[in-house]
């Protein structure tokens, strides 16, 4: 049986690369909007937890630093505050830029203390707000920054993507699904004259069902590999610009999610919608087959 | 498996045709029936209903006791197994050689691979068509693609046989031969019935006739 269907695809293999094509197009979108979902997420993870913060500016000087860090780690909506003080400050300055000989000649250090407030994981937006109001306040506060601007569009794009993938791969898995349907319809319909046969000799449903179940299962697996290949594509296009974007946050690329099981389960997955569209197609056809 | 009985069989169309009306026979086991009528008198219809390839609108039709209308899609494959059938137009498959042809019922009920060929190959034996097993149906005559499709109605020795129009495009010493064979079927023990339109035919044997008109017994 396996034989006969090989058989049969290689006798429309012209056919068959498209319908492989088109299954694989309908699969590589939302596949490739997954795994950008996916490594967005990763991304904002690794910056800071995908929380937001405050950052809390002291005046030069200010000796009550320790004192309102003291307070804010008593909120149980906050995870962590973290001090560092003109000296830290300078010390980090100076570490990072190498510029620390320039300040050196002023009469003191320019460098204010400051408070980095980290939000636990189920903080509400709220707190966020409260915390800076709080702060913006308190006395010795030069400034507090909301450091959630970019952090939430890039979450903001991740949910994005993670709803397109999924509204677009419902889409696309109908368009799937129905391409499979009309391919294994035409080889129904090449075959019409056998089925009535061997509906007349004996054959049970589920004999004459088969062939086309794993004809439609082959479709979908082979449009699968296809989404595989074109999202590998996809990526090997998308590296340059990506490593400059990431370059200017200071961070390498390392895409995660393209893997043995990434193309495993878009095979599994295009190949349980090429079988779907087989049931489609073989109910259709078959229902009511007129042998005599 | 052999008895046939119609009780009361309707059988109406979607289009309204009216194939059957009130139809009772029975075909007795072992034996070897002609039936006969002009062309939309229900000769195929009762063949289609037989095969479970159609319904009655209403009555039954028992074989052996059993109400085949009324079998399950998972017993269905079954009972044909259980039959033989032989067309005018010989529903073989073009793509495929005579032996594969014949073999095709042995296939469909996975009998192992060295039964089927010593099966297939005493059919053909029997058709006279041994030699041309390996040719595919367009390379025969009208006559011997009607004798492979013989082959592959007796193949699986079916308790029960059924032509329809068997001798349809064949001359006439041919159409004897035809019922030769199905003579020598019948006389070891299966239920033969042909629906044949040809009266030279019928009247020139002596087996049991049922006519029908418009769908009803008049014979």
């Amino acid at each position: 049986m396996a034989r006969d269907v090989v058989a049969f695809i290689s006798t429309r293999t012209g056919a068959s690369l498209l319908v492989w094509l088109l299954v694989g197009i309908a699969l590589a979108l939302p596949a490739g909007l997954m795994l950008l979902q996916a490594n967005l997420s990763r991304l904002t993870a690794d910056w800071g937890g995908g929380r937001p913060s405050v950052s809390v500016y002291m005046k030069l000087g200010a000796p009550n630093a320790a004192e309102l860090a003291a307070q804010l780690e008593r909120r149980v909506d906050v995870e962590a505050v973290a001090l560092t003080t003109q000296d830290e400050a300078l010390a980090e300055f100076t570490a990072y830029t190498g510029l620390g000989d320039a300040l050196i000649g002023l009469a003191r250090n320019p460098l204010p203390a400051s408070l980095r407030v980290t939000f636990a994981a189920d903080a509400h937006a709220d707190a966020l707000a409260a915390v800076a109001a709080a702060m913006r306040e308190a006395e010795g506060v030069a400034d507090v920054v909301v450091e959630r601007t970019w952090l939430a569009r890039v979450n903001a794009i991740s949910r994005l993507a993670s709803a397109l993938g999924w509204v677009l791969g419902a889409l696309f898995g109908v368009g799937a699904v129905l391409v499979t349907a009309t391919s294994v319809r035409l080889a129904i319909d090449a075959r019409l004259d056998e089925l009535k046969v061997m509906k007349l000799v004996g054959a049970s449903d589920a004999q004459l069902r088969r062939p086309f179940l794993y004809f439609g299962a082959l479709y979908g697996a082979g449009g699968g590999l296809v989404a595989a290949m074109l999202v590998s594509l996809g990526l090997i296009v998308l590296e340059a610009p990506l490593l400059d974007l990431l370059g200017s946050f200071d961070q390498t690329l390392a895409l995660v999610g393209f893997d043995a099981v990434f193309v495993a389960t878009l095979v599994g997955f295009g190949s349980a919608l090429g079988m779907a569209g087989a049931v489609v197609a073989v109910r259709q056809r078959l229902a009511g087959l007129d042998v005599m | 498996m052999g008895r046939i009985e119609f009780l009361n069989v309707y059988k109406r169309y979607p289009s309204g045709f009216e194939a059957l009306r009130d139809l009772s026979l029975v075909f007795e086991e072992g034996s070897m029936t002609f039936l006969t009528g002009h062309s939309g008198a229900g000769k195929t219809t009762c063949l289609k209903l037989l095969l479970c390839l159609d319904n009655p609108t209403h009555g039954q039709i028992l074989v052996n006791g059993v109400n085949v209308s009324r079998l399950s899609a998972r017993r269905l494959p079954h009972y044909r197994q259980n039959l033989g059938a032989v067309f005018q137009d010989h529903k073989l498959l073009a793509a495929r050689s005579v032996f594969d042809n014949v073999a095709l019922p042995l296939r469909v009920s996975h009998m192992r691979e060295r039964e089927m060929r010593r099966r297939v190959s005493a059919a053909l034996n029997r058709v006279g068509l041994l030699e041309r097993e390996s040719l595919l149906p367009m390379q025969l005559s009208t006559g011997e693609q009607q004798r492979v499709g013989i082959a592959r109605a007796l193949v699986s020795r079916p308790k029960i046989l059924l032509a329809d129009e068997p001798t349809g495009n064949l001359d006439p010493e041919l159409s004897q031969d035809i019922m030769a064979l199905f003579q020598g079927f019948n006389e070891v023990g299966a239920t033969v019935i042909v629906a044949s339109h040809d009266r030279a035919l019928i009247e020139s044997l002596d087996n049991p006739v049922v006519e029908l008109s418009h769908g009803m017994r008049v014979r």
